[in-house]
């Protein structure tokens, strides 16, 4: 038992390697020698939650370094503040950081890249696609966000390729160990996504699973559709996600750009429906294991973003949601501002 | 429960019968263009733009609106960040690459 338990990463290592030895080579896409990049978000939001107002900016900074033909680190913080008015109408802030994911990426060939360090948990699609502020057509996240947890810390391996000119696959396994740092925190687990897209339909469908080798040693699983019509400017995503222990859940979105109206182009018209189950486990094995113990909830949002040069979005939007014992109004309007420069001077001019 | 096999059963089915039905290579994605190089006949850099931008579409448009156009090298950069977190192919990094610094 001893030996399998030590031989097991050795034999996927090997693994990794005769199949990099035996794909051709990266190489890179252009002339063009990458230089590092610093980016990121910042926003400003105004969100009335059932007649609480918050106001809350945040920032999120992304280093991109580059090195050699194959490699890139990428490390992405994040800092928000929410202020509100308490009791005696004097205003609060509360304030909360984190680092997002900071990892190192090898470009192995065509098929594989490794990443190790902390990334975005590959669970779904929302949390590695629509998760940037700048990206996220509604300020609001989808429910079932809670039943994975957003990043790890460990191993990556992911790749996309062409498996004939109709089809392209895509995939991403990884493990994570348990990290309890407040900043950089994360779960025993380990799991995977797999894709599939066709191009000429533009219609991606895939599956993630996880399982969690701590406390509760839950299993988790999810399917999602991402569906862009070639007739319009119409993009359709889908995410259903089931939890053993947490409960399930899905969203469908769709965001409609008003580009075949005159002056309409700027304008991108939003709306969500979603619906929450909560675990049907009895709330003392819940707690035991310190799962928040939720309901029953649906929700439908709609919403407006105005996209103006520069990066520059304005968005506004309502939503309404439906709990077991109380509904729910939800506003928010607020701005976004994507920024990209060189990281340092004298680089990345043409 | 029950729920849940029935979404995952259609789930598999769609999908399976998706592939099946994209197989035929009829009307299939037309041979990529190979990235323009300086001095390349008019023709080619037409067919690597228009490739390029299809690819650009469907894949970074499948998430985000279309950025603005940055310099060669910090797009090189920005390309390579997307093709990890996007599992974009090589092909499609490439012809992105070129489309996105034209």
């Amino acid at each position: 038992m001893l030996f399998q338990k030590n031989a097991a990463p050795a034999v996927c290592l090997a693994l990794v390697l005769a199949f990099c030895a035996a794909a051709d080579a990266q190489t890179d896409p252009n002339d063009a020698k990458p230089f590092p990049v610093f980016t990121g978000t910042t926003s400003y939001f105004t969100r009335v939650t059932g007649g609480v107002v918050q106001d809350s900016p945040s920032m999120s900074p992304l280093l991109l370094y580059p090195f050699g033909d194959k490699w890139l680190f990428e490390a992405k913080g994040s800092y928000s503040d929410t202020f509100a008015k308490n009791k005696s109408n004097a205003w609060e802030g509360t304030m909360s950081y984190g680092l997002g994911y900071a990892e190192i990426d090898y470009l192995a060939n065509r098929y594989l890249t490794v990443t190790a360090g902390r990334f975005t948990t590959p669970f779904g699609i929302y949390g590695e696609r629509y998760a940037p502020i700048w990206v996220r057509a509604l300020q609001t996240g989808p429910l079932i966000s809670s039943l994975a947890r957003g990043s790890s810390n460990g191993g990556m391996l992911r790749g996309g390729f062409s498996v004939n000119p109709e089809i392209d696959f895509n995939y991403a396994v990884y493990f994570s160990a348990a990290v309890t740092n407040h900043v950089v925190t994360s779960d025993r687990t380990s799991g995977g996504r797999f894709g599939v897209f066709f191009p000429q339909e533009r219609l991606e469908l895939g599956a993630s699973f996880q399982k969690s080798f701590q406390q509760e040693h839950s299993r988790a699983e999810g399917v999602h559709a991402v569906w862009q019509p070639n007739a319009i400017p119409l993009s359709l995503r889908s995410e259903y996600q089931w939890s053993e222990w947490r409960g399930s859940g899905f969203w469908v979105e769709g965001a409609y750009r008003l580009s075949q109206i005159p002056h309409g182009r700027p304008i991108e018209v939003v709306g969500r429906g979603q619906k929450f189950y909560a675990s049907r486990l009895k709330p003392a094995a819940l707690t035991k294991f310190g799962i928040a113990n939720m309901k029953d909830t649906q929700q439908a949002d709609v919403g407006l973003n105005y996209y103006l040069p520069n990066d520059v979005r304005v968005s506004g939007s309502y939503g309404r949601q439906f709990g077991i014992n109380k509904d729910t109004h939800l506003w928010t309007v607020g701005l976004t501002y994507r920024f990209v420069m060189p990281a340092f001077p004298g680089g990345g001019t043409r | 429960m029950k729920t849940k096999f029935a979404i995952v059963t259609l789930f598999l089915t769609l999908t399976m019968g998706a592939v099946v039905s994209a197989a035929p290579k009829s009307g299939a994605r037309k041979d990529t263009p190979p990235a323009a190089k300086p001095g390349a006949d008019n023709s080619t850099v037409q067919d690597t733009r228009l490739e390029g931008e299809l690819r650009f579409r469907a894949n970074c448009g499948r998430c985000h609106a279309a950025p603005r156009k940055f310099p060669p090298r910090l797009m090189a950069t920005v390309v390579r960040h997307m093709r990890v977190r996007a599992t974009l192919t090589d092909e499609d990094t490439r012809l992105i690459l070129s489309y996105m610094t034209e």
